[in-house]
């Protein structure tokens, strides 16, 4: 697909990325609420692989660092990248630049399940929370239902204008739904709006554990799909007439963002903009082939939502801003910036 | 290095080809033969079908009836096998954003390689001969939003030949052409058919072009082949009269047939 | 376009739900001076406690302003169960009509299935109330009783715990049960002098940490609890959290863990069943001196989140679990 020249650009945007993410990451795992002393940071990490060198940090400190920075900064890595992919596929299966991974039901689905489980369940089984396995089960439920009706309701069935609007009737069913249930529990809004704000507050190693494999088969699944998005982009009726099955591959390329879309949503609630910007950008600057854009959005996600946390936490320390308010204040502005530039290049 | 992949002459027979849209029959009982290496213009007035046989051809439209490439039923064949041997050109081509012109016609290659492995090592030099055979080679770099009306048929025309097919089915491959480009693009392909042994089918709204180009000539009129045969058979001035209402004088001789309207007396 | 509206909607709901519990919190806990100023000495206190100061028309003032009561009132409905408490403490008991579904305290109060969260006037004005007291001003709730001419009583969380025992004479006045509320403000005011003084002070005072929630949802010295810790020479930890994020900052573990508290209070055993046991399992936790010396408590989220006179009974515990052998 990527003539010579497209490939060298996919290199350079991937190192690009590549060299934010690491930047991002080590800045993440430096700075927080508590101060640590860098060189301590660096030691201690460099021990725990076999290292020896400097000073290490004293074992609170450490533990500090260990068991929940690095997973912070891990997990906000996953669920910028998973989300910010997930995103550019759904631009390419719905060929829409304002698609986002939310456009199906996912996160209506998800903030009716985690709403319900707040105010109706109990939110710990022992020692598991009940809340995300709820809002993974209503995310994949939201998406489920919007391609059912989807599919029904046309003739052609799944096609993609048909879907964005089976997808906007499930999402606006299912808020009311959330809105309702929400009015029902008005004493569990607190921790209710908590959860829709987003948060990474409360990542732990065992967060990471849960949602990789979901991650791993969405991620795998979707960095592959980038030659078959690219013949998408001519539309259902030629790609058909070159080989593709349009409707099998947008089958398929949803499920795996929406896999991937509910995991990151179980874990940290919903934030938004990641998913739509990212893509945005990394087009900008390195061009619009899928097989460039979705692995440089992976990356460039994963940079994007670390920072976003460091921001988070750092801002108003030791108290935390919700994440999904920095995206925001991020996200808006550049958006609006986006268009306007792009305004005479828009389809 | 373009040219038919596979073997065989490349002939095309469809044999009672219907399609209902809705409740409309939209074409009924379409017969018709593309012999291999040859040029099969669709005429016809408005809203004759002509558009809807070509996507029932390449599988986009369901339909009754049988579409055989020498002797193989082209609708049992997977869409990639089909698209090795069926190259099509939309009336209106999408034209994807942010794509470079190399990239589109490299799209034509999709047919033959796994979608999860990406584009074959070969593949590099059968797209840089499409878009050198169409005059295309000093703007491959360029987005294909940049391009003129022209230059863009020639892209989605380099596309269609990048998939290496036995036969071209162009859907209105002159629209928006002023009769320069048009003459030039016809040229063109009646070119690469020579060269590469490619059958054409195109729909055409020129009748004078269909006369001067297709060896063979099929009229639909209401979804039905009205007639078919070579181009002096076809195109006279009471076919022109019965089936377009509209008043011409025909004239053939030995670069084809050429259709005058005349104002009506 | 529909996705990024919807985006940008969720973006303004975050915003816009910030503001909201920022501004409930300061709101809410926003001073209900009555008419005697905020002074911890109970010799300052202007009302007088002979029985002839029970005189009506009676004005207080809340934080609604000026509300006037223009005769004894004999049928009070209640929408905040810390104000339940306190009229029912003050001997009001007998006045009170109605009071909300979540008004447990005391066992005999006549619950009805109004909502302190979602009150409706109308079901409200169906019981013909002659004085409404409320914590939270909801849906212009108190314009709506203002039309319908029913005197208003808004009450809300009170920053300090001087700010309660206000309250409490405020109610007292517009009750006419004077005597009793400053005996009740008394009362609350020794039970908490003497839990405070029945533990021994260390060489450093000590740090606490109240968790509302288990995403690290905390309070400041800002609010009524915070000032109660104050009062035990406790360092609140979330007070180093700046002014901008409100009396109910967020904190982060990595914060909890190295700030070190000796008391942890565990405000969302209810809602989020998190105990001792639970938090200890946190990862770093357990290098914590609270947890290391089994100064976890948890206490019922009504104790955490009422004022009155359930602030003395929440002094005890405190004053149990720091006294404890170590």
């Amino acid at each position: 697909m990527l003539a010579p020249g497209g490939r060298r650009r996919r290199g350079r945007a991937l190192a690009v990325a590549g060299g934010a993410l690491l930047a991002a990451a080590l800045a993440g795992v430096a700075v927080g609420a508590v101060g640590l002393p860098f060189g301590g940071v660096v030691s201690s990490l460099l021990a725990h692989v076999g290292v020896h060198v400097g000073t290490p940090l004293p074992p609170v400190e450490d533990a500090i660092l260990v068991q929940w920075r690095l997973p912070r900064v891990v997990l906000s890595a996953l669920v910028g990248g998973v989300l910010a992919l997930a995103g550019a596929s759904y631009q390419g299966v719905f060929r829409n630049p304002l698609a986002d991974p939310y456009l199906l039901g996912a996160a209506a689905g998800a903030g009716l399940g985690a709403t319900v489980m707040i105010g109706w369940g109990p939110t710990q089984l022992g020692p598991l929370g009940t809340v995300p396995a709820a809002a993974f089960v209503g995310s994949l439920t939201g998406v489920g239902l919007a391609y059912a009706l989807g599919s029904v309701a046309s003739r052609q069935g799944g096609g993609s204008a048909t879907l964005l609007l089976a997808g906007v009737a499930v999402s606006s069913f299912l808020t009311a739904g959330q809105s309702l249930a929400q009015q029902a529990h008005a004493e569990d809004l607190r921790q209710i709006y908590s959860w829709i704000m987003g948060q990474l507050g409360t990542a732990q190693w065992s967060d990471v554990v849960l949602v990789l494999p979901y991650m791993a088969v969405s991620v795998t699944v979707l960095l592959v799909s980038g030659p078959v998005l690219d013949v998408l982009a001519v539309g259902d009726d030629e790609a058909a007439t070159l080989g593709v099955r349009p409707r099998r591959v947008r089958l398929v390329v949803l499920l795996a963002a929406s896999l991937g879309t509910a995991s990151a949503v179980a874990v940290s609630g919903l934030i938004g903009f990641v998913g739509l910007v990212v893509p945005h950008v990394v087009r900008r600057l390195a061009g619009a082939s899928y097989r460039t854009v979705l692995p440089v959005s992976l990356v460039g996600g994963a940079a994007f939502l670390v920072l976003a946390d460091l921001v988070a936490r750092t801002a108003l320390a030791p108290a935390e801003l919700p994440i999904g308010v920095v995206t925001a204040f991020v996200g808006a502005p550049f958006f609006a910036a986006l268009l306007r530039a792009g305004g005479g290049r828009a389809r | 290095m373009t040219g038919p992949a596979d073997g065989g002459p490349g002939r095309l027979q469809v044999r009672g080809l219907g399609v209902t849209l809705g409740r409309a029959e939209v074409l009924r009982d379409v017969s018709l033969t593309v012999e291999p290496g040859s040029w099969t213009a669709v005429i016809g007035p408005n809203g004759a079908g002509k558009s809807t046989l070509l996507r029932a051809l390449v599988g986009l439209v369901r339909h009754r009836g049988s579409v055989l490439l020498d002797g193989r039923d082209l609708d049992r064949a997977a869409p990639r096998e089909r698209a090795r041997q069926l190259g099509y050109a939309p009336q209106s081509p999408v034209l994807p954003d942010g794509v470079s012109v190399r990239e589109y016609v490299q799209l034509g290659r999709t047919p033959y390689h796994s979608l999860l492995a990406g584009p074959r090592h070969g593949d590099g030099g059968i797209v840089d001969e499409a878009l050198h055979r169409l005059d295309l080679d000093a703007m491959a770099g360029r987005s294909l939003r940049t391009l003129s009306g022209g230059e863009r048929q020639r892209a989605v025309l380099a596309r269609a030949l990048a998939q290496q097919p036995r036969i071209l089915l162009l859907d209105e491959p002159t629209t928006a052409l002023d009769l320069g480009h048009a003459q030039a693009l016809l040229e063109l392909i009646d070119r690469l058919r020579a060269a590469d042994g490619l059958a054409v089918l195109s729909t055409l709204h020129d009748l004078t072009l269909a006369g001067q180009y297709a060896q063979s000539v099929v009229l639909l009129t209401g979804g039905r082949v009205a007639a078919a045969g070579l181009p002096r058979e076809v195109l006279t001035a009471s076919a022109v009269a019965t089936h377009y209402g509209a008043s011409a004088e025909v004239m053939a001789d030995g670069s084809g047939v050429r259709v005058m309207p005349v104002r009506p007396a | 376009m529909l996705a990024r509206t919807r985006s940008s909607r969720q973006a303004l709901r975050a915003l816009l739900v910030t503001l909201a519990l920022t501004a409930t919190a300061a709101c809410g806990s926003s001073s209900s001076g009555g008419a005697a100023p905020s002074s911890p000495s109970p010799a300052a206190s202007t009302t007088a406690s002979s029985p002839s100061a029970d005189a009506f028309p009676a004005t207080v003032t809340a934080d609604n302003g000026p509300v006037t009561v223009a005769a004894r009132p004999k049928a009070i409905v209640s929408l905040s169960p810390t104000l339940t408490d306190m009229l029912f403490e003050l001997g009001a008991g007998s006045q009170v009509k109605a009071v909300d579904a979540l008004s447990d305290v005391p066992k005999e109060a006549p619950r009805t299935t109004l909502s302190g969260f979602q009150p409706n006037a109308e079901a409200i004005a169906g019981y013909a109330p002659d004085l409404v007291v409320v914590s939270y001003d909801i849906g212009g709730l108190v314009s709506a009783l203002g039309k319908l001419k029913v005197p208003v009583l808004l009450l809300g969380a009170p920053r300090t715990i001087a700010d309660s025992y206000t309250q409490e004479l405020a109610l007292g006045r517009a009750t006419g049960h004077v005597a009793e509320a400053q005996r009740v403000a008394d009362a609350t005011r020794a039970q908490i002098a003497e839990a405070v003084a029945s533990v021994p002070k260390g060489a450093a005072p000590g740090r606490v940490y109240h968790e509302v929630d288990q995403t690290y949802y905390s309070v400041t010295s800002a609010t009524f609890i915070g000032d109660l810790y104050r009062q035990f020479g406790l360092v609140n930890i979330a007070d180093s959290a700046p002014q901008a994020a409100g009396g109910y900052p967020k904190l982060s573990a990595e914060f909890v863990v190295k700030a070190a508290p000796t008391l942890i209070v565990l405000a969302d055993e209810g809602c989020c069943h998190q105990t001792a046991a639970t938090v200890a399992a946190r990862p770093a936790f357990a290098t914590i001196p609270a947890v290391a010396t089994h100064r976890v408590l948890a206490v019922d989220d009504d104790t955490a989140s009422r004022w009155g006179p359930s602030l003395g009974v929440f002094a005890d515990k405190i004053a149990v679990i720091l006294t404890a052998a170590r």
